[in-house]
């Protein structure tokens, strides 16, 4: 409401320097306090034995620095827009021409000017800086900050823009492994985010549509990709007789969840899922005659393509890939061929998302999210609805599993610990929930660049809380929360003359 | 006690009989028999606290009764006894149909997605339990379009037709009440249960209202069952009108023989300061005194 009536009036009120200052500070004591034992100390291996290096002067950098960020922070939200460029620019301009002068020499005195040791976190915080000036001139520049609107509109126009911008991305992802720069290390990541994304329209269907908390969805995939690994092994079945069994298999653990949490709600729901997910990998640890506990399953069969192995010679003495197709044998092929699978498992589900939001089931997924007592009021039986959500999205987490399991060659109850699930809830509830572009640029966020920046180690998990905290403090209801209605009266006011 | 006498105007559509609710020690209803009518608006009045809505809690399967028996008489299907039905069946089968004293809609679902959600079940079957409606099927997409059409006609009775891509949580109060009424209709049933339908509406409104249920009334032949504290609403379109006091049903009749019950008035007058009757009212009553 302030905010509303500062837009129309173009005087600003006074600022409060004791109050910005008295925030400010403690923003940069919970920095300091954090810093200090996390950074200030550090364990080093030298000859004889392991030394305590301090590094105090990254503490101070990160206090200072929070210290600032957090006073530009309050100089934007109270629409001073001129310091906080100048300052994000400054504190950019300084840090990007330090790292660039001091590039390939981490010893001279230029590179002692720079606050962290690490280029990238140097480099992060310059862009940080960069982006904070440029939100405040882009707000200068309309002239509001209405936060919780251009984050509406944000989303509606981003998906408005999916028109386009999926067919883009979607030939992208088709020819990204014919691109110069496909590299294998590049072609793993998209494997990987690709199948995030497909688990999260997957979980999507639970969570987003439905309005189930569903924090053991690893469980789903655990069960498929088990699922897989011991049809495979004790019956000799090639992948895509497996794939339909195991979505029936986890389908099938989906219904059994949803059984007992039928009456459930909210947190209680989220605990008991929680629960779930960690009794199946419990049971796989310790089932060993069926599982092979935590020895897990090895020499899981790969994937083939209509029978042809992506090998250099099949050891049966048949046809393999690249000489079926006369292609000179190349390790990336294979890496190809999997990127696709799941590019095309992912596409079934998306598809298969859009599609049931517009039947009856999907509507009536929906009116349970938003309110169960006036669903049964209009005779949807919230039970059968509740089972069929986990059920199909368990399906889908059991596809992703059975490919997980082709992939690697190898599972073990450790790849299917509760933080999966929770990365996957992450990515669903930071795209906006219910949103199907907004898990792809959530997955591509939270999975491929963590894995870019692997150089960050140790601080990875922490940038990726990071993460997440701001984006639940300035988008909490998702990155690109935004729902279009399934049907409109205007559609079909026209319809019968088009259809006839 | 007995059963009240059966109505001369419509026919009977349900029966209570020696309906009990008991929440631990508390009798919300105490032994409440009455009958509604095909056709016929019967109005359930009483002081707040008197059971009112626990009785359509009851009615519509979201409490089980402690003791008594509900049946209602479906022109078309037979009887069902309702207090053996679960929740969700009691719209779908037997047609009895609701609204709430604090609105419930969907309120991110757009106003003709509410209406089509209420067709659920025809659409269910339509679309051959989703698998014909995943393959696209022409018989899907028909009766999707009916649906679109029945939508359309109670948005057009209530006014809502301009808002129908609107968020049903962003509509103005006396849309969303309207709303309601549209999203019950919605599901063809034979009963209608309001729950204080005109509570926090304008005078215009208000009388809106009123029309739109003698239109619902007459023209769908169906039976109402109105809570509603607003007496000049009660007087003015119900056919029959049963008093709860304390969960007890204090009197029966016709708007003119309520209003003179010497015992209706006393349980108005006597005992709800808080929530004193219209003016207007107060002055009908005491003037019959
Ligand atoms: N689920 C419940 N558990 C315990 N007591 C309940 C429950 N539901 C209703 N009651 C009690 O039953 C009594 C009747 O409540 P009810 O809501 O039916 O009144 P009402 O006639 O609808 O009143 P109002 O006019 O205020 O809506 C109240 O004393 C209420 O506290
Ligand atoms: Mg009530």
């Amino acid at each position: 409401m302030t905010e509303r009536s500062a837009t129309t009036s173009p005087v600003l009120p006074p600022l409060d320097a004791v109050g910005i200052v008295r925030e400010a500070g403690l923003t940069a004591f919970v920095v300091f306090a954090l810093t200090f034992s996390l950074v200030g100390f550090k364990v080093e291996d030298v000859p004889g034995g392991l030394d305590i290096v301090t590094r105090f002067d990254q503490v101070l950098a990160a206090t200072v620095l929070a210290f600032t960020g957090r006073v530009v922070l309050i100089l934007l939200h109270k629409r001073r827009h001129l310091p906080v460029i100048l300052v994000g620019l400054a504190i950019a301009a300084v840090i990007l021409g330090l790292v660039v002068a001091a590039r390939g020499a981490p010893e001279s005195a230029t590179a002692a000017w720079l606050p962290f040791e690490s280029v990238v976190v140097n480099v992060l915080v310059a862009v940080a800086a960069l982006v904070l000036a440029g939100r405040a001139a882009w707000s200068a520049w309309r002239r509001d900050v209405g936060v919780s609107d251009e984050a509406v509109e944000l989303a509606a126009r981003v998906h408005k823009a999916a028109i386009f911008l999926g067919p883009l991305m979607l030939g992208f992802a088709v020819v990204l492994p014919f691109l110069p720069f496909a590299d294998r290390r590049l072609l793993d990541i998209a494997i990987l985010v690709v199948t995030y994304v497909m688990l999260g329209w997957g979980l999507n269907i639970v969570v987003g549509l439905a309005g189930l908390l569903d924090l053991g969805y690893v469980a789903f995939y655990a069960v498929g990709a088990y699922s897989y690994a011991l049809l495979a092994i004790n019956f000799d079945l090639g992948f895509w007789v497996c794939l339909p069994f195991a979505g029936i298999m986890a389908a099938f653990a989906g219904i059994l969840l949803g059984f007992p949490v039928l009456r459930l709600r909210g947190d209680y729901l989220a605990i008991v899922t929680l629960g779930f997910g960690e009794m199946i990998r419990v049971i796989l640890l310790n089932w060993y005659e069926f599982t092979k506990g935590p020895d897990g399953i090895s020499g899981i069969p790969r994937p083939t393509l209509f029978g042809l192995p992506f090998t250099r010679t099949d050891p049966d003495g048949g046809e393999t890939f690249h000489s079926f197709f006369g292609l000179t044998y190349s390790p990336l092929d294979r890496i190809i061929f999997l990127y696709y699978l799941i590019l095309i498992l992912a596409l079934v589900t998306n598809f298969f998302t859009m599609r049931i939001r517009r039947l009856p089931i999907g509507r009536a997924w929906e009116a349970l999210r938003e309110d169960e007592v006036a669903c049964r009021s209009i005779g949807i039986n919230p039970r059968n609805t509740k089972l069929t959500a986990f059920s199909i999205g368990a399906m889908f987490g059991g596809f992703g599993g059975s490919f997980f399991a082709t992939r690697q060659g190898f599972i073990s109850p450790e790849s299917f610990t509760f933080i999966e699930s929770a990365i996957i809830l992450a990515i669903v509830v930071l795209g906006g929930m219910g949103s199907q572009i907004g898990v792809v640029f959530a997955a591509i966020l939270l999975i491929g660049l963590p894995e870019f920046f692997r150089e960050l180690q140790q601080y990875r998990m922490l940038a990726f809380g990071a993460a997440m905290v701001a984006i639940m403090v300035w988008r909490p209801r998702g990155l690109l929360a935004f729902r279009d209605p399934t049907i409109r009266l205007s559609d079909h006011d026209t319809a019968p003359e088009k259809q006839t | 006690m007995s059963v009240a006498a059966p109505d001369k105007l419509g026919d009977s559509l349900i029966t209570v009989e020696h309906l009990t609710m008991r929440f631990g020690g508390l009798v919300a209803i105490d032994d409440v028999s009455f009958q509604g009518a095909n056709r016929e608006i019967t109005a359930i009045i009483g002081p707040n606290g008197a059971g009112k809505t626990t009785l359509f809690n009851c009615l519509t399967g979201f409490y089980k009764p402690t003791v008594g028996r509900l049946t209602l008489h479906h022109p078309r299907k037979g009887d069902f006894l309702l207090e053996r039905m679960e929740g969700y069946q009691i719209p779908q089968r037997a047609g009895v149909a609701r609204t709430f004293q604090n609105i419930r809609l969907f309120p991110a679902m757009s106003v003709l997605e509410n209406l089509i959600v209420a067709q659920h079940n025809a659409l269910m079957r339509a679309s051959g339990y989703s698998v014909a409606g995943l393959l696209g099927l022409r018989g899907y997409r028909q009766a999707e379009r009916q649906a679109v059409e029945l939508a359309r006609f109670w948005m057009d009775r209530t006014g809502l037709t301009d808002r129908a891509d609107i968020d049903a949580g962003n509509l103005p109060y006396g849309d969303q009440r309207r709303l309601e009424i549209a999203r019950a209709m919605c599901t063809n049933p034979v009963l209608l249960c309001l729950d204080e339908p005109a509570a926090g509406l304008n005078p215009r409104e208000s009388s809106d209202l009123n029309a739109l249920l003698r239109y619902i009334r007459d023209e769908h032949s169906i039976g109402i069952l109105l809570i509603e504290h607003d007496m000049s609403v009660v007087m003015e379109i119900s056919d029959h009108i049963i008093v709860l006091d304390y969960g007890r049903r204090i009197a029966a009749g016709t708007p003119e023989e309520i209003r003179n019950n010497p015992d209706v008035i006393r349980a108005y007058l006597g005992e709800n300061e808080d929530e004193p009757l219209p003016p207007e009212v107060v002055r009908d009553m005491e003037e019959e005194r």
